[in-house]
């Protein structure tokens, strides 16, 4: 049974295209990913899904009911946690949690009991009481997840739900997820731009870039489309004009099919074999005389699936909206 | 279908967070407290000593007494409206979006924060209040009942007010513009410190359709039995005020996104 179904969806702002004629279904108890870049259109659709934007053409049902038609029954049936932080963080947990309970209506002995669960459930019982300004954002983030599962909603939409967040939390954000599924059966459709999560909590993932869907299916399926494995060779020192004269003299070996230079001074190559490629890798730095400091090879991720399909990493872009958030504020 | 008791739940949530934020924030309530008094003090106490003050003297009131229920709507006022275009905080602070996706009237949850905010500043309106008969004992307090009235709509009409002109603004600039651009000029032309007869025609004509002007009068009414209008006028116009913001402030919200 589809829980989420949206045919042709598109939203314009003045001329931006945030959302470009998007088609897709979500099956019921489906951990649903959209991966993509800063500025792809992920929160754009998440929040004509959820209710509060108007698309300009197309249509969205969720669960079962049209989002323009029917924006309070599909309030109901869903639960939401937005890219920003919207907790009221002048008030304590279980008075965020509380507002919430009753505004979904939610009766008080029930919500009592809830809250209790859900404290626990997140792990926060010793903090509940606490006003959430004190909160780490990690925590802040849990706390909220908890909100959305207060009335019991039977699809939950998670807008980059691990962004900002240390690896060790991110783990843990995913582990609620996954046992949300598992013990409950809950339908999650989460956006993010972290290929791993995608990777390693969603059953599928739909890879968007410019508002566009350019590729969807399950994360095994996706990856085994790129028939390689990738090496990475961190160097000691990478300048420009050198690495690309080693590329040169790689390609020519025909061993190495692509490659591309990383952050961090590391190297990153497209191989048949890796196996065979490793030795002429090491061969041909050596030539440069460049110092080999760390190297792996693994199977390609939907890191590669991406860059195959655009040209260009999703770390690339990260750079560049950094440095479009510094020029903004800047601004400001 | 509308259903009595789950509207009955959204205003009151709302009323309570907007309540309980307050009771948290305790420097909020001592700015607010203060200004009014420093008013009272400097303002009130040196100007009536400096200038023997020619219309209220004819009123036959000193002007401490005149200024008074002027000075505790302000602080209504101020209060209020500052209140009610906080709703730009919450688009700042995200937990407009946290509304905007409940699946309960937003009519309801806007009028449920008005109440709130209303709530709170009409109990700061009582603390000036207090703290201004120690000043002039001579005030009136048999009127209560009526104050609390009028005290309740000013606020009500203001932050509804605020929660409307906030949904037109983007940034924690415009918030300042409002204050300056809005607040000030109604304060000014409300007749809290100085009388409407006296002004020039074409401020009167503004005075006459500021809604604090009504406000300011019926305090002064009740508490010194001196003023310009007749209560039931005051009243009558702060009903209508406040139904009109209002409506204006649950049409407006209802149409929201967040764009
Ligand atoms: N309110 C708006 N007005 C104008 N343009 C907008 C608005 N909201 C989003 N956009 C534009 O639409 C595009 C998609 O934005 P969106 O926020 O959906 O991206 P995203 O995938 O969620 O990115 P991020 O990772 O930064 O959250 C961007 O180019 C953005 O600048
Ligand atoms: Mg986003």
């Amino acid at each position: 049974m589809d829980v989420i179904e949206i045919e042709g969806l598109t939203k314009r702002f003045g001329d931006v295209l945030a959302v470009d004629n998007v088609s897709f279904k979500v099956k019921k108890g489906e951990i649903f990913g959209f991966l993509g870049p800063n500025g792809a259109g992920k929160t754009t659709l998440l929040n004509i899904l959820v209710t509060v934007l108007k698309p300009t053409s197309g249509t969205a049902r969720v669960a079962g009911y049209d989002v323009l038609k029917y924006p309070l029954k599909v309030r109901e049936k869903i639960g939401v946690v937005f890219q920003d932080i919207t907790l009221d963080r002048e008030l304590t947990g279980r008075e965020n949690l509380w507002i919430h309970g009753r505004v979904y209506g939610v009766n008080t002995s029930r919500l009592k009991k809830r809250i209790d669960e859900l404290s626990r459930f997140i792990e926060l019982e010793k903090w509940i009481d606490v006003q959430v300004k004190k909160y780490s954002g990690g925590m802040m983030r849990r706390l909220e997840i908890a909100r959305a599962l207060i009335h019991n909603p039977e699809i939950l939409f998670l807008d980059e739900p691990t962004l900002g967040l240390d690896p060790q939390t991110r783990v843990h954000v995913w582990d609620y997820i996954k046992r949300l599924r598992r013990e409950h059966g809950i339908t999650v459709f989460l956006t993010t731009h972290y290929m791993d999560e995608a990777e390693k909590l969603c059953d599928r993932v739909a890879i968007i870039d410019h508002g566009k869907i350019i590729s969807m299916g399950k994360p095994e399926d996706l990856t085994r489309q790129i028939d390689r494995e990738i090496v990475y060779v961190r160097v000691d020192e990478a300048d420009g004009f050198k690495v690309e004269k080693m590329f040169k003299a790689l390609g020519e070996n025909g061993f190495v099919e692509g490659f591309r230079m990383l952050e961090d001074k590391t190297l990153r190559f497209l191989v048949d074999d890796a196996s065979k490629a490793i030795p002429k890798i090491f061969e041909v730095l050596q030539g440069f005389k460049v110092r080999i400091r760390e190297v792996k090879y693994s199977k390609p991720t939907l890191e590669d699936v991406f860059l195959q399909l655009t040209g260009k990493s999703l770390r690339e872009y990260e750079a560049g909206f950094v440095e479009h958030v510094r020029l903004y504020h800047r601004r400001r | 279908m509308f259903r009595f008791r789950e509207a009955l739940i959204s205003v009151y949530v709302m009323w309570y967070r907007q309540v309980k934020r307050f009771v948290r924030a305790r420097s909020r309530l001592i700015g607010s407290i203060a200004q009014p008094l420093f008013w009272m003090l400097f303002f009130g106490l040196g100007f009536s000593s400096a200038l023997s003050f020619q219309e209220a003297r004819s009123f036959g009131l000193g002007y401490m007494s005149f200024l008074i229920p002027g000075i505790v709507m302000m602080a209504v006022f101020f209060t209020s409206f500052t209140a009610g275009i906080s709703v730009i905080w919450d688009k700042e602070f995200g937990f407009l979006k946290e509304v905007l996706v409940a699946p309960a009237s937003r009519s309801l949850l806007i009028f449920g924060r008005a109440l709130g905010d209303s709530t709170v500043a009409a109990l700061q309106g009582f603390i000036v209040l207090v703290v201004a008969y120690f000043l002039t004992p001579t005030l009136l307090l048999d009127g209560i009942p009526i104050f609390t009235l009028t005290v309740f709509l000013t606020a009500l009409t203001f932050t509804c007010l605020g929660i409307a002109l906030a949904s037109k603004v983007r940034s924690i600039e415009g918030f300042h513009l409002l204050t300056t651009f809005i607040a000030m000029p109604t304060l000014f032309l409300s007749g809290a410190f100085f009388p409407v007869e006296t002004m020039p025609e074409w401020m009167k004509i503004l005075a006459f359709i500021n809604p604090l002007t009504y406000s300011v009068d019926a305090a002064r009414k009740i508490l010194t039995n001196i003023g310009f209008f007749s209560l039931p006028l005051n009243l009558m116009v702060l009903l209508g005020s406040t139904l009109i913001f209002t409506f204006i402030a649950a049409w407006i919200f209802e149409k929201t996104t967040v764009e």
